[in-house]
């Protein structure tokens, strides 16, 4: 057994650590309070190589290890949830599938630009009927001539309306199967198409400078070819692309875990009552030496998880139980932090609400923790 | 041309620092990074490698541990190392310059050297000084601007004010570079990949003929900062106040 990382995933936790402190860390505040999405910190993470972290140098991706891109993830969201969204969404729902199942065209033409970070792409899946019944999608696309027509709506989409969006993948409903269930597959849209309308969605909780979307489809026409993969893969693309999103919410779980019991250590060391730092009393050392147990042991998990996919092993398991293990030792992690911060953890110029708000999201998004413990349950033979 | 960085290996400032035994802290807790006025002068180097070609050498007087540092700087575009091993992380700044200018001799005498305008773990603001006279080459520390043409540099230094002083000298001589100068790149993560590859040769201060115990100052102990006390209110009119202030200088703290 080997717990140590390798010199370069090191050096890349150094580094994402030292840019998101210095560059994300003064804004994260202010761009939360304003529900700003900032292009500007969207490019600059991109010339540091933060998207297509996983791609290969063929279509001018970075060529890195999954763990590498996972510790880049912890590292940018123990300073803002908002900006590692945009980075989790932008590797693996945006870039993902179009390098694991898009055409040598559709990867040449999309890729070089999404990995530089000059655009971003969203990935279609949840509509207002169809949540964890991701199943359930009604939006249609039938193939007339040479164009498939699509005709339906998404909702809560990521990086899928803002200026930077070239386009989107949209699951939907393109014939039935042999056991009368509806046959899906993916399909690419670029931003402009006649009929597609991107509209943000603003007054959210948390991750509030990360952009989100509703998208309708109204007779939007584009090539047959803008189908990702072939007819009838959608509904495997899209879990195979989750199993791997699982991977990138945990670390953000982990590293909002993490900022929040950076701040809250700090904060007990500093504040005093009584004639002494609060870090003294027990009630309030307990809660830290609880947070550091189970940072510890979200971040073994998730690693293993990153590890068996980097070892081409079944990794679907430890990818749900990260993913729900780690959110959850956040919530708890960002309970106490808030609580160690006392009235001032209430407070906006204390970072630590906004960890607080931008947690809950980890529960919900990717699959709800029910939806998680269902995908454990039935691994284990339920 | 060939450029030299000295580049330090120094305890991150955020870092906690915990003191073992007399004169040592415990490394292995606390994150180690390129001493950040050493930055300014490794972006400078690769900004001028990148516009008139050359090569840029960093050279690093410090533990072993100081190579996974090294490598940070390489990342921002360096081609390679030389690292001088020693045994203690506070070395004086009399032996350090004595290797780092061995080192260079061995290596071949740079056109140009940085370094930063001091170190933030000692703050000792010498080394930069004893290198340049034991080279016997022009030193100018603290600068801004900094202009390298042929055989001529000229440095900017703010002198307070808002004064600043613009100095020529000939090449080769030592900058000592300070915030503002430019700013420092984020290595992309390729360049992080190749760095792994780039050259860090190691030698000892033996291999080049200098003796470890030949310091002119030697560190005997490290102490923690004392903790603050919490400060005093003294209430009262002005000349209550005046009165209590002069006996409590006087007779409880008694430097009056
Ligand atoms: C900020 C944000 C960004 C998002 N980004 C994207 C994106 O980029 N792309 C995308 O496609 N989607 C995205 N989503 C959507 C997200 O994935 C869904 O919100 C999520 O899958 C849950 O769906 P729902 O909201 O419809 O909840 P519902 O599915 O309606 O769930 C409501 C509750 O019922 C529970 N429940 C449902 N079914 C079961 C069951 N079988 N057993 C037990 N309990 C159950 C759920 O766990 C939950 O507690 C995003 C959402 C948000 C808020």
């Amino acid at each position: 057994m080997d717990f140590d990382l390798t010199k370069e995933q090191e050096m890349i936790r150094k580094e994402v650590r030292k840019f998101a402190r210095n560059e994300i860390a003064p804004k994260a505040g202010d761009l939360d309070e304003n529900e700003e999405f900032s292009e500007d910190l969207t490019r600059k993470m991109g010339e540091i190589g933060l998207f297509g972290m996983f791609v290969s140098e063929a279509y001018e991706g970075q060529a890195m290890d999954y763990i590498s891109y996972i510790i880049a993830v912890e590292e940018i969201a123990r300073i803002d949830g908002s900006q590692a969204a945009t980075i989790a969404a932008g590797n693996s729902l945006g870039i993902g599938p179009i390098y694991y199942f898009g055409t040598e065209d559709q990867k040449q033409k999309y890729l070089p630009k999404l990995c530089a970070g000059e655009g971003l792409w969203g990935f279609g899946l949840t509509e207002p009927t169809a949540g964890s019944d991701a199943g359930g999608s009604k939006t249609t696309a039938v193939l007339d001539g040479n164009e498939w027509v699509i005709n339906g709506s998404k909702i809560f989409i990521t990086n899928a309306a803002c200026d930077m969006t070239m386009g989107v993948t949209v699951q939907a409903v393109t014939g039935t199967r042999d056991n009368g269930k509806p046959e899906y597959s993916c399909i690419l849209v670029e931003a402009g198409t006649p009929g597609f309308k991107a509209v943000p969605m603003h007054k959210k909780m948390m991750w509030r400078a990360s952009n989100t979307a509703e998208l309708y489809f109204d007779d939007v026409r584009v090539p047959k070819e803008n189908i990702l993969g072939k007819k009838g893969d959608g509904f495997h693309q899209m879990l195979a692309t989750l199993d791997g999103g699982r991977l990138s919410i945990g670390a953000m779980g982990l590293g909002g875990a993490q900022g929040a019991y950076d701040l809250a250590l700090a904060y007990a060391k500093e504040r005093e009552q009584f004639g002494q730092p609060i870090s003294k009393f027990q009630a309030i050392a307990f809660k830290l030496a609880d947070c550091a147990m189970e940072i510890e042991c979200a971040r073994n998990l998730l690693y293993k998880a990153c590890w068996l996919k980097s070892h081409h092993r079944p990794f679907e398991k430890e990818a749900a139980m990260g993913k729900l293990y780690c959110s959850e030792v956040m919530n708890r992690v960002v309970n106490h932090a808030v609580q160690i911060h006392g009235g001032y953890g209430l407070m906006k110029e204390y970072n630590v609400e906004r960890f607080f708000r931008d947690q809950k999201l980890l529960e919900i998004g990717e699959g709800t923790s029910e939806v998680q413990r269902l995908v454990i349950s039935r691994y284990i033979g339920c | 041309m060939k450029i030299c960085v000295c580049v330090k290996h120094v305890p991150d400032t955020a870092a906690t620092i915990k003191i073992d035994g007399e004169t040592g802290f415990k490394d292995s807790e606390i994150k180690f990074v390129v001493n950040p006025y050493d930055e300014y002068g490794v972006e400078e180097a690769v900004k001028l490698k990148e516009k008139n070609g050359g090569e840029v050498v960093i050279v690093t007087v410090g533990k072993p541990e100081a190579a996974a540092t090294i490598r940070s700087a390489l990342a921002m575009g360096a081609d390679r190392a030389i690292l001088v091993t020693t045994d203690s992380q506070f070395l004086d700044a009399s032996l350090t310059a004595k290797a780092l200018k061995a080192a260079m001799e061995k290596d071949g005498l740079p056109d140009l050297i940085f370094t930063g305008k001091g170190s933030v773990d000692t703050e000792s603001f010498q080394t930069q000084y004893r290198l340049a006279h034991s080279l016997g080459i022009p030193v100018v520390n603290e600068v801004s601007t900094l202009s390298v043409d042929g055989k001529k540099a000229v440095a900017e230094l703010e002198v307070g004010g808002g004064d600043k002083q613009v100095i020529e000298m000939g090449l080769p001589c030592v900058i000592g570079a300070t915030k503002g100068l430019n700013e420092p790149r984020y290595p992309k993560f390729p360049d992080i990949m190749k760095a792994k590859k780039k050259k860090i040769d190691e030698m000892t201060l033996a291999d080049l003929g200098l003796d470890a115990s030949a310091q002119g100052v030697t560190l005997e102990k490290l102490e923690p900062v004392p903790e603050r006390t919490g400060a005093k209110m003294i209430e009262g009119s002005v000349e209550e106040q005046v009165t209590e202030l002069i006996r409590i200088l006087k007779q409880d703290e008694k430097v009056l």
